[in-house]
């Protein structure tokens, strides 16, 4: 298990560094540079190359590289060139606000997805089931724009009941917060659920029909026992989906953010970008990274426990 | 599964508390303060601090905390505003001297005088990257005539360099507020003006509070201000009809139209400066159909019908046009414009000898935008031009434009409360907004003359004869100018909002 621990972690080190520099040469890969944006509507050549010598663009790649790793070890992943502003700090500002909204969201669209799919694959065939693959649809063709704005409409134009965006910390106002996360949760963890909802049933489907449930109903286990049995073995399917879900929970969090104002990390990236501000987009799309490789080690993890043939050594590859 | 539960309930509280340890704008109030005004913008502006700001923007959120030495009326005359009176200006035109406000004093509560007006004008010119170097490039340097006169002494004759003190140059920042934080000025930046900075929250919102300092506080009638950056205007409009925000600036036609018809919410407009054209790249070198034949851009510019262009995408908002000089300025002289005629453009097109010549047209992606661009391929290709959209981010776009490397292109400027504004640099040799690669040298001495003169009638004349030119040439072909919207709540009164497209908030109020 510590062999294939460490093997996993030294894959994600490989994966990290590989990013670093997908990630530093796509950014300076798009049109314009940040320097012609901060120069501003007319920009001089003299303004164009004095902002150039201070963020060091005028240096050549492989420099650049170089400065943006050494600092990056340390801890330091440069300044925002729009405000000045240390990345990490910026980083460290937003990256709770993107977690809360994914991790609810996560937990909405488990909870939601894993009920819906179980009660569609115990009542097979029934308004339930058909109910609930409907859902799925919705959930899975329902564009997240489109909901957050008739959610909008809704909610706080006619009914009034919940705010149409902004952000408040948790710390600041503990019901303002949750009430402001309603709407941006929901709508991020739609799709979510959606995907779970199918693949519980898909998955509860084909276990509640395998030899070991027919033997354990032969033998009188009550039908919660047999549930029981086929749902844990089901989930080992489940857990990898929420693994890969998270990486278009991510891309999701960035229009859910732009809808709703809300100051995280998607809101950040597609700021970044439109400013090629190449520090933020370079330090925010690590962090994504690496939490995304974190999340996938984790979900390894999982498996091994979840899984007791997994627990063997050298057994997964 | 009871474990599992117990760990979503963790992961859930965990969320929750990392939200809680470290948020944006954690520690300021997370409702605006009573009588706070909450105003939507679809931009977020650059830096706060006057010598780097280039943004709409910025320019938008400078009118709420720093004060210019002049600013713009209705009709686009100019106006004193931290100055006492418009500038004298020596008869040889090389010295202008600028008497200022007495009594007045800095959101810091430091004096505001001649030598804030110095130390702000040299930093403005000799700070490395600094934007207003190039607007402010007329002055030789900067004296201390008096505590409240400061006479500027040029190197040659700047009848523009008036306008430019009535925008980002003229914003004076206080010398105590700048020895103390240098380069890092707009981080908390303090002028003169009716609110002052109080925290900004990257990406999210900037708050401002009533200043006490203010020559002026009698007539603000706010406690505060806050600007909240709202990208997609039809969310930005949802704010404003569930009452999240008071005021959203800049709303697309279509939202403003809907707004109309609500009760609850007004929409304000102004008739702007800023314009929409088509760049049509003449290099040399370009290779393009509408590079090499003049026949075919003029049969480009006949296919496109401006009034139903403005009809079809816009609901009739904005002002069909020709020129870059709105109809406010007093130097304008109405252009002779190119008339809609498809029959003529067919004609031209087949004299031209090129079998469906091939058009790509640049536009920067935004769903108006790309509807303007699909109704002008329609028209061009009813009268034989292949023409494709390429949708591009704006920053991308420019880049391409710059260096040449696009067929035409669609986009706007925010425009110029001078005609130089509006013409140099845009369609003078070598500009930096020249994306056609224009270059004539009849326009240049034109577009310089009239920048040297103080005289009205000559500088209006010279400015006929330049935009008549490039109307002959077509390296841009100027579509409309601009009709911007700013819903309010019914409740918002007091709000100017003038043709320079920037509402002024100073004597805003909410009725109870």
């Amino acid at each position: 298990m510590i062999r294939y621990l460490l093997r996993r972690a030294g894959t994600a080190v490989v994966t990290l560094f590989l990013a670093s520099i997908a990630v530093f040469l796509g950014v300076r890969a798009l049109p314009g540079d940040p320097a012609t944006v901060l120069a501003g509507e007319s920009p001089t050549p003299e303004a164009v190359a004095a902002i150039r010598q201070q963020f060091g663009l005028d240096q050549p790649l492989p420099v650049q590289y170089l400065h943006y790793v050494t600092q990056a070890l340390e801890g330091n992943l440069g300044s925002s060139t729009q405000d000045k502003a240390p990345v990490t700090h910026i980083l460290a500002e937003r990256l709770p606000v993107t977690l809360e909204l994914t991790v609810l969201a996560m937990v909405v669209g488990i909870a939601v997805g894993m009920l819906a799919g179980i009660v569609a694959a115990v009542r097979r065939g029934t308004a339930l089931d058909y109910a609930a693959n409907a859902f799925g649809l919705f959930g899975l063709s329902i564009p997240h724009f489109w909901l957050g704005l008739l959610g909008i409409v809704v909610f706080s134009v006619h009914w009034h009941v919940l705010p149409a965006s902004g952000f408040v910390g948790f710390a600041d106002d503990p019901a303002g917060n949750l009430e402001r996360m309603v709407m941006p949760v929901l709508v991020l963890g739609t799709g979510l659920a959606a995907v779970i909802m199918r693949q519980t049933r898909s998955s509860l489907l084909g276990q509640l029909s395998a030899d070991y449930v027919r033997t354990a109903r032969s033998k009188g286990m009550s039908g919660l026992g047999q549930l029981g049995h086929a749902l844990r073995n089901s989930l080992t399917t489940v857990t990898t989906v929420v693994g890969l879900q998270l990486a278009g929970l991510i891309s999701g969090a960035v229009i859910t953010e732009q809808i709703f104002v809300i100051p995280g990390f998607g809101k950040l990236i597609v700021d970044g970008v439109s400013s090629r501000n190449y520090p933020v987009i370079q330090g925010a799309v690590l962090v994504t990274v690496t939490g995304y490789v974190l999340v996938n080690l984790l979900v390894d993890v999982a498996y091994a426990y979840l899984d007791p043939r997994l627990r063997t050594a050298g057994a997964p590859e | 599964m009871r474990r599992r539960t117990y760990r979503a309930g963790a992961a859930t509280a965990a969320a929750l508390l990392l939200a809680s340890c470290s948020t944006p704008g954690s520690g300021s109030a997370p409702e605006a303060s009573p009588n706070t005004l909450v105003v939507s913008t679809p931009t977020e502006p650059d830096s706060l601090d006057p010598t780097l700001a280039n943004t709409f923007a910025a320019r938008l959120v400078f009118t709420s905390f720093c004060e210019k030495l002049y600013d713009v009326d209705s009709d686009l005359k100019i106006v004193p505003q931290l100055a006492a009176a418009l500038p004298r200006v020596s008869r040889d035109g090389r010295t202008m001297d600028i008497v200022l406000r007495r009594g007045v004093r800095f959101n810091d509560g430091t004096p505001f005088t001649a030598a804030a007006v110095k130390t702000t004008l040299d930093r403005d010119l000799t700070m490395k990257a600094s934007a207003r170097a190039g607007e402010l490039s007329a002055i030789s340097r900067v004296e201390v005539r008096d505590p409240t006169t400061v006479r500027l002494v040029l190197k040659h004759p700047s009848a523009p360099l008036l306008a430019q003190l009535a925008d980002r140059s003229g914003l004076i920042m206080s010398p105590t507020a700048l020895k103390r934080l240098g380069a890092d000025f707009g981080t908390a930046p303090v002028c003169v003006g009716p609110f002052k900075f109080r925290d900004r929250v990257s990406g999210n919102e900037m708050d401002f509070v009533k200043s006490t300092d203010y020559y002026d506080a009698d007539k603000v009638r706010l406690n505060g201000i806050r600007y909240e950056f709202i990208t997609n205007s039809s969310v930005a409009t949802a704010n404003l009809e569930s009452g999240d925000v008071d005021a959203a600036e800049h709303i697309d036609a279509n939202d403003a139209i809907t707004l109309r018809g609500e009760s609850g919410t007004r929409v304000l407009h102004s008739d702007t400066i800023a314009y929409q054209s088509i760049s049509i790249n003449v290099r040399p070198g370009a290779g393009t159909a509408l590079s090499r034949s003049a026949g075919l851009r003029k049969a480009f510019e006949m296919s496109i019908d401006r009034g139903a262009l403005n009809t079809s995408v816009w609901k009739s908002q904005n002002v069909p046009d020709c020129g870059p000089l709105p109809a406010q300025s007093p130097l304008r002289v109405r252009p002779h414009c190119t008339p809609y005629d498809p029959a003529a453009a067919r004609a031209l097109v087949r004299k031209s000898g090129v079998r469906s010549p091939a058009v790509q047209l640049m536009v920067p992606t935004g769903a108006a935008t790309q509807r303007e661009a699909q109704v002008i391929q329609s028209m061009a290709q009813d009268v034989g031009f292949k023409v494709s959209v390429r949708p591009i981010d704006l920053v991308s776009g420019l880049d391409l434009a710059r260096n040449g490397k696009f067929d035409a292109f669609l986009e706007g400027w925010s425009g110029r409360v001078d005609p130089d504004g509006d013409t140099n640099d845009i369609i003078t040799t070598g500009g930096s907004n020249n994306f056609s690669g224009y270059s004539d040298r009849t326009v240049d001495s034109l577009i310089a003359r009239a920048a040297a003169t103080n005289d009205d009638r000559q500088r209006s004349r010279l400015y006929a004869r330049a935009v008549r030119r490039v109307g002959e040439q077509r390296p841009l072909l100027y579509l409309y100018h601009n009709r911007w919207f700013t819903g309010t709540s019914a409740k918002l009164h007091g709000v100017v909002y003038q043709p320079d497209g920037i509402p002024r908030f100073k004597t805003a109020h909410l009725a109870r």
